[in-house]
């Protein structure tokens, strides 16, 4: 029982960083009608670049290191966009799945080349704090993998509900025709949810990088798989449900883990995927309002 | 000199041209309105003049300047606003929001403030609905909401593309008492309708367009004379 709970608890914690990546995909899916495929890979570009920290200055603190990240993230989203999305005909679905598609091979094969396939140590934090109760411990570095992404996900909420920039991205994902009789610029909107979403990638996969102690070119595809994962359980355009089902691929995965081992455990989250879409296609919480 | 001036305008959807060389005014100050058939491009024509769709020929300028081809941020910022066809209202957003949305290019947070103040003494609906999500309101207070929501940029000319249409007859009575009221404020005003009745009331010019051609242009006068038109729009017998 205590392993159960050991492991639903460091799970959930880990699944904060697949939440911040389900809401990449649901954002922009809301605001654009479309999978950014390239999303995953290019946050973990963005944790990547964090590095770079490192190199320009040797011993930087691991908090600059992730801030790094969190800009680099942005930028690459930036890029994402304007590459797949803004000289693309949105108007053929397929056109930008190619797109995106090839992007993330194309980061993917970047990180390679430039690392020479080697994986690359990420700076850990507080991975020396240990929090416990009898047996049951809190790892530092997770508390901290939690934490960071519970603030990056109210900064969202704050900028979604109470800044103009998200009165616009939430009047364009509800309705495209009459935001911009408003007056609101589909076009500004769409490249900012790229830039928001990208900082989101970025610190995620930085975090990422933190908790595992490492960043790997192996972990592009199957963070792209959990993030999608997340996106379809929480549904498509719904931020609440991305947070909520990032957790709870989190703690299920971690779950399996325990009891399957961890070659297996990926295989019960894809049959989670397949039970989601054959009795609840619409998510957790079937969106309220969404386009067509 | 006209307000608006369209000129020889076509517009397509891929092939299909939907307005085939479309010319007409109006005057700075009136009332004008739209009529014709289903499928006849009045929706294409107001969607043109907004910015959202494109025009592959011809020339529409506004208060003396070209607009046509221009975007549509840039067309409500010289004060051009569409009260949409299905009014589009966003459904999760709030009443508040959605008038916050429609004064989304003023900086004037004061005024604001104040013309939100003014469109709830307008639209007493609209106040007690102040926080409820635009998706839960009846059809005509989400018409009262997008009419609210387009007068939020503080336009020069109000389109309202049927702004009628599947309401109550005592909403409608309302919409076009607000249409005069309005314009007795200074807001010239260019609607569709399919309800000649009720056009015939407050309009002082009428357009009739036909398979994306105007077919017709004159006054109330003119219109309840024509045989054919009373015919088609006001059935025969009625005046
Ligand atoms: N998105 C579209 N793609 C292709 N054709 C379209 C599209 N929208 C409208 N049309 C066509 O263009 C013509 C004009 O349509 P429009 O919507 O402007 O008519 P309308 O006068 O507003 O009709 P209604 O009274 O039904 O609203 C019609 O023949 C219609 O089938
Ligand atoms: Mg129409």
């Amino acid at each position: 029982m205590l392993d159960f709970l050991q492991a639903v608890s460091d799970g959930v914690l880990f699944g904060a960083t697949y939440a911040l990546i389900g809401i990449g995909f649901t954002l922009v899916f809301g605001v654009m009608h479309k999978i950014n495929m390239a999303y995953a890979a290019a946050s973990v570009g963005g944790a990547y670049c964090g590095l770079l920290v490192l190199k320009v200055m040797a011993g930087a603190p691991a908090w600059l290191v992730f801030l790094g990240a969190f800009a680099a993230g942005g930028v690459l989203g930036w890029m994402v966009y304007l590459t797949c999305f803004h000289f693309i005909p949105l108007s053929s679905p397929l056109a930008t799945l190619m797109s995106t598609v090839g992007m993330l091979l194309l980061i993917d094969e970047v990180i390679v080349h430039v690392t020479n396939g080697m994986p690359q140590n990420y700076p850990l934090m507080f991975d020396d704090v240990m929090l416990r109760a009898g047996e049951f411990t809190l790892r530092g570095d997770l508390l901290l993998v939690f934490g960071v992404s519970v603030l990056v996900m109210i900064g969202l909420l704050l900028l979604l509900y109470h800044t103009r920039l998200g009165l616009a991205t939430r009047a364009v994902s509800q309705q495209p025709v009459a935001a911009q009789l408003c007056g609101i610029r589909l076009v500004r909107v769409n490249a900012l949810t790229f830039v928001v979403t990208g900082l989101l990638g970025g610190i995620a996969g930085a975090l990422i990088g933190a908790s595992v102690g490492m960043l790997s070119p192996l972990l592009t595809l199957p963070l792209t798989v959990k993030g999608l994962i997340v996106t379809v359980i929480g549904g498509l355009g719904s931020v609440p449900g991305a947070i909520v089902a990032g957790l709870l691929v989190g703690g299920f995965e971690n779950v399996l883990q325990l009891y399957r081992g961890v070659t297996e455990r990926d295989l019960y989250v894809m049959l989670l995927l397949f039970v989601f879409l054959v009795f609840r296609p619409g998510g957790i919480f079937a969106p309220k309002s969404g386009r067509d | 000199m006209s307000l608006l001036k369209i000129q020889d305008v076509v517009t397509a959807y891929g092939k299909i041209e939907a307005l085939k060389g479309v010319s007409l005014e109006v005057a700075p100050g009136s009332i004008t309105c739209l009529l014709g058939p289903n499928g006849a491009g009045k929706t294409t024509l107001m969607m043109t003049v907004a910015g959202i769709l494109k025009p592959r020929k011809g020339g529409i300028s506004f208060a003396g300047e070209e607009i046509a081809g221009r975007a549509p941020h840039d067309i409500v910022a010289r004060g051009v606003a569409l009260v949409p066809e299905n009014r589009l209202v966003f459904p999760a957003m709030t009443v508040l929001e959605n008038l916050l949305a429609g004064a989304y290019q003023r900086g004037d947070k004061k005024a604001v403030a104040e013309d939100i103040d003014r469109m709830y003494a307008r639209f007493p609906r609209l106040r007690e609905r102040s926080a409820q999500h635009a998706g839960t309101l009846s059809g005509g207070e989400q018409q009262m909401l997008a009419v609210a929501r387009a007068l939020m940029s503080r336009p020069r000319l109000l389109l309202m593309d049927e702004p009628s249409l599947g309401l109550a007859p005592l909403v409608v009575e309302e919409i076009f008492r607000i249409i005069a009221e309005l314009h007795r404020d200074g807001v010239s005003i260019f609607f569709v309708e399919q309800n000649a009745h009720m056009a015939l009331k407050v309009a002082q010019h009428f357009f009739l367009i036909e398979q994306g051609r105007i077919s017709f242009s004159g006054t109330p006068g003119a219109l309840a004379e024509d045989e054919v038109i009373r015919r088609a729009y006001l059935g025969s017998a009625q005046q």
